[in-house]
């Protein structure tokens, strides 16, 4: 139990004060089973306290630690040392802010610019079916629900839409469009038609390579690609 | 420096709502509903709503549904009140438990993915102290959304939200509260992105900032929940009530404090200590592992205490083992996957054939800033402080007394933030106040002292020392000798802190900046915290004296705690709300000062 590791964080920094960007190595000893938030902790701590990072539950439900470490982006609040020693077989650690908004200092990212595609898709019920059950609940079969909830547990951390290969600029991004997908397969609502045209629309999910990297990063295992398969295929609509 | 400060920007709005998790949201979201167009700023310390503390609730949301031809109102009442160990109001209990299946009802119709039972209806479940007829039986009364429950409220009341227009001003903290002629008239912004103060000015300013389980060093709590609400609260002269209730749950992971569900115990997860010694027997012979949360925590607590915790290297922190290696492959991936991928994950354990690092973890705050049942804030008096209003984990109605049973903290969020929301909109029709002149005058002291502040003392270290001393002499179990030390301790933590000098003095998104104000704000809880632990010679629900083990009837009233300067703490009582019991309706003699038996 009493092994650490020395390694080395090499972190993409950024000043805003003066504009100035670099990359900063910092080398420490770090216990096994510390966490890459852990880390950040230590730094600040032990040996530049002015380096700046974002996180807030830190057990990987809220999303506002994410991070690309060696080229991929995922939460540093579940990235353990020693797993990230085996993962990436080095002990040396390139680290940067995501890319999908601007940076405001070091790793921290601008997230109202990153939610501003989310925001887009109305990710809330536009217009509701009325529930014959006034009073209670609606009736969703277990198996209908099966259809799209796994899809409902994105937490908008921004790491598919980080790792997405089509741009950033044209695509509202894969956790937008999953979330839009939600809506349309959610028996509740019936905004459809003003759904699908965004969603069909040149933003929208025919941006996507289908190069499943959304997928493959998604810290909460989605199988995001999945969900934009449907939608390319037109297979949305509920048969509840 | 002082005087580079300025307030970059007044914004003018009908309500001014701070902290933007499920109360916070709830509350806007009812205030539109039933007054479109009104002009809500909603204030969030974290990067986006979304990444509140209401989204790590798991367990379920606890509601009678009037289709349930077994489970009443009454006995959901009566839970809470046992549960609370008779001191929580019994006029705020009523009105939530009867108001909660619409609740779920308003939930479900914003687009909430509540788990589903084979008819198409809700799914529910049982938890912990949650019975039918008097506690003759287990209920089935909480509604969930798998084991995220938290964050279908936080999904489902953000959606509402932006859809009826609320201004969100992500990432920034409330440094002050403004008054003017006794009335709160809203609240100084400290807006971290930019670097930049606001003042904001509304007809009604709500306090909506969670918990402050921060206070701790081992804590189920986001990082973000240092107690800021309650710090400006009280350095607005305003008081806190009931600061000493606590709760702690007994097995929370070591290393990130998440919890390792009690089901765990239940499928025969055995406890060990250092020795590798099944300790639950000497605590409870009979029950063992499956005692009573508070009884296990304590049965912890002691093997830690009298030396047979096991400290991981890692994190520093001392702890048991649950050993649950002797259970079959099907127990661990089908009855407790969860958890086990949970050690996985962050302690890189395999529960399979390993023994499991735990300890009781900070989870809750019973306690928080009086209000009537409301959310009106009141002050040591007892008056209502106009246009001023809390809600949810920072406020205390009080709705769990000095116990809260699981699946109660997420429905006083969504009951209370639509009660709030509907007598906000009452005061709406009064028009704009004016801003006290020295708006911000406060903040730039505080501030600026932050940044010209010089010592070779180590910010993180005075965090991490106060935190852990919190954690042994406020925590599961507390002591005269413990308190009056920890009182001491953190007075010389206060002074210490005055010695850090900041590495980064640039105003523009400085986390350490952040941690500073956090430093202060975390001190001033931790002390109110242990004083008010210190005046209740008893014990009672989450607090429990190892000098005084049982609970006195001369203590059934609220601590009220105000402190005008750090350290000056003065302490007042609000009595305990019995209206049920007063109300001679069918089962009211159940409602006098009972006892808490399991």
């Amino acid at each position: 139990m009493q092994e650490t590791c020395e390694i080395a964080l090499k972190i993409r920094r950024y000043n805003p004060d003066n504009e100035k960007s670099w990359i900063q190595r910092y080398q420490l000893e770090a216990g096994r089973i510390l966490r890459f938030t852990d880390l950040f902790r230590k730094i600040n701590k032990e040996l530049d306290a002015t380096l700046a990072w974002n996180s807030s539950c830190e057990h990987g439900q809220c999303g506002s630690c994410s991070v690309i470490i060696n080229g991929k982006p995922m939460l540093a609040c579940e990235l353990l040392v020693e797993n990230a020693v085996a993962y990436f077989a080095t002990t040396e650690f390139l680290i940067e802010p995501l890319t999908i908004a601007p940076v405001v200092r070091d790793l921290i990212v601008d997230f109202d610019k990153a939610y501003e595609r989310v925001n887009k898709i109305k990710p809330y019920i536009i217009e509701p079916v009325e529930n014959p059950n006034s009073g209670n609940e609606y009736k969703i079969s277990p198996r209908h629900l099966e259809r799209y909830v796994d899809a409902t547990r994105c937490i908008n951390c921004f790491c598919c839409a980080t790792a997405c290969i089509s741009s950033h600029h044209s695509f509202l991004g894969p956790n937008a469009v999953m979330a839009s997908i939600v809506r349309l397969m959610d028996s509740r609502d019936q905004a459809n038609g003003e759904r699908k045209k965004l969603l069909y629309s040149e933003e929208g999910v025919y941006r996507c390579h289908t190069s499943k990297a959304c997928s493959f990063v998604c810290p909460k295992e989605i199988d995001v690609a999945h969900f934009i398969a449907l939608a390319k295929s037109g297979k949305l609509e509920s048969d509840a | 420096m002082a005087a580079k400060f300025k307030i970059s920007a007044t914004l003018d709005c009908d309500v001014l709502v701070i902290g933007a998790g499920g109360a916070g949201l709830r509350c806007a979201a009812e205030i539109l509903e039933r007054k479109p167009g009104t002009r809500i700023v909603a204030v969030t310390k974290v990067a986006h709503c979304q990444k509140s503390h209401t989204s790590t609730a798991q367990g379920g949301l606890a509601a009678v549904d009037p289709k349930d031809s077994i489970d009443k109102p009454i006995y959901h009442m009566f839970d809470t009140w046992k549960g609370s160990d008779c001191m929580a109001d019994q006029n705020v209990v009523k009105k939530i438990v009867d108001s909660a299946w619409e609740q779920i009802i308003w939930l479900e119709n914003k687009g909430m993915h509540f788990s589903r039972n084979q008819e198409g209806g809700l799914s529910k479940r049982t938890f912990g102290g949650h019975t039918v007829r008097f506690g003759e039986a287990s209920a089935f009364r909480a509604v969930f959304e798998a084991d995220r429950t938290g964050k279908g409220i936080m999904d489902s009341v953000w959606g509402e939200t932006l859809r009826n227009g609320v201004s969100f001003v992500n990432q920034s903290i409330a440094t002050e509260l403004l008054f003017k002629e006794g009335r709160c008239v809203g609240a100084v912004l400290f807006c971290e992105r930019k670097g930049e103060f606001v003042a904001v000015c509304a007809k009604a300013t709500v306090f909506a900032t969670g918990g402050d389980g921060q206070i701790f060093q081992v804590t189920t709590n986001c990082r973000q929940n240092t107690g800021d609400g309650l710090a400006i609260v009280l350095d607005a002269g305003l008081p806190v009530m009931d600061l000493e209730a606590v709760q702690f749950h007994p097995t929370g992971i070591v290393g990130p404090g998440i919890l390792a569900s009690e089901t765990l115990r239940s499928v025969g997860g055995i406890l060990r200590n250092k020795d590798l010694e099944p300790f639950m027997e000497k605590y409870a012979p009979k029950m063992k592992e499956l005692a009573p949360r508070d009884l296990v925590a304590r049965a912890i607590e002691t093997e830690i205490q009298e030396g047979r915790g096991i400290m991981n290297p890692d994190h520093h922190i001392e702890h048991v083992w649950i050993d649950l290696r002797h259970l079959s492959d099907y127990v661990h991936e089908v009855e407790i996957p969860e958890v086990t991928s949970f050690f996985k994950k962050f302690v890189n354990i395999d529960p399979k054939r390993e023994l499991c690092p735990v300890r009781p973890s900070n989870h809750y705050q019973m306690g928080g800033i009086p209000t009537t049942e409301f959310g009106e804030v009141q002050s040591f008096n007892g008056e209502i402080i106009r246009g001023l209003y809390a809600v949810g984990e920072c406020a205390a109605a009080s709705f769990h007394g000095f116990n809260r049973l699981g699946t109660n903290s997420i429905l006083e969020l969504i009951t209370m933030g639509q009660f709030v929301g509907q007598r906000v909109v009452e005061s709406l029709a009064d028009k704009l106040p004016e801003l006290p002149a020295d708006a911000g005058k406060k903040s730039f002291t505080l501030f600026s002292a932050y940044l010209d502040q010089k010592g070779k003392e180590n910010l993180e270290k005075i965090r991490e020392e106060s935190r852990a001393l919190m954690t042994e002499k406020v925590g599961v179990f507390r002591t005269e000798v413990g308190l009056t030390e920890a009182i001491e301790t953190l007075k010389a933590l206060k002074e210490r802190a005055a010695n850090t000098t900041l590495a980064c003095k640039s105003l523009k998104m400085n986390p350490e900046l952040i941690l500073r104000w956090e430093l202060d704000n975390l001190l001033s809880i931790s002390l109110v915290t242990a004083v008010c632990a210190l005046n209740r010679q008893e014990s009672r629900g989450g607090h429990a004296r190892k000098d005084f083990p049982e609970r006195k009837d001369d203590f059934n009233y609220h601590t009220l705690a105000f402190m005008t300067e750090f350290s000056k703490v003065d302490l007042g009582k609000r009595s305990v709300e019995m209206s049920i019991f007063e109300s001679n309706c069918e089962h009211s003699e159940r409602f006098g000062i009972i006892e808490r038996k399991y």
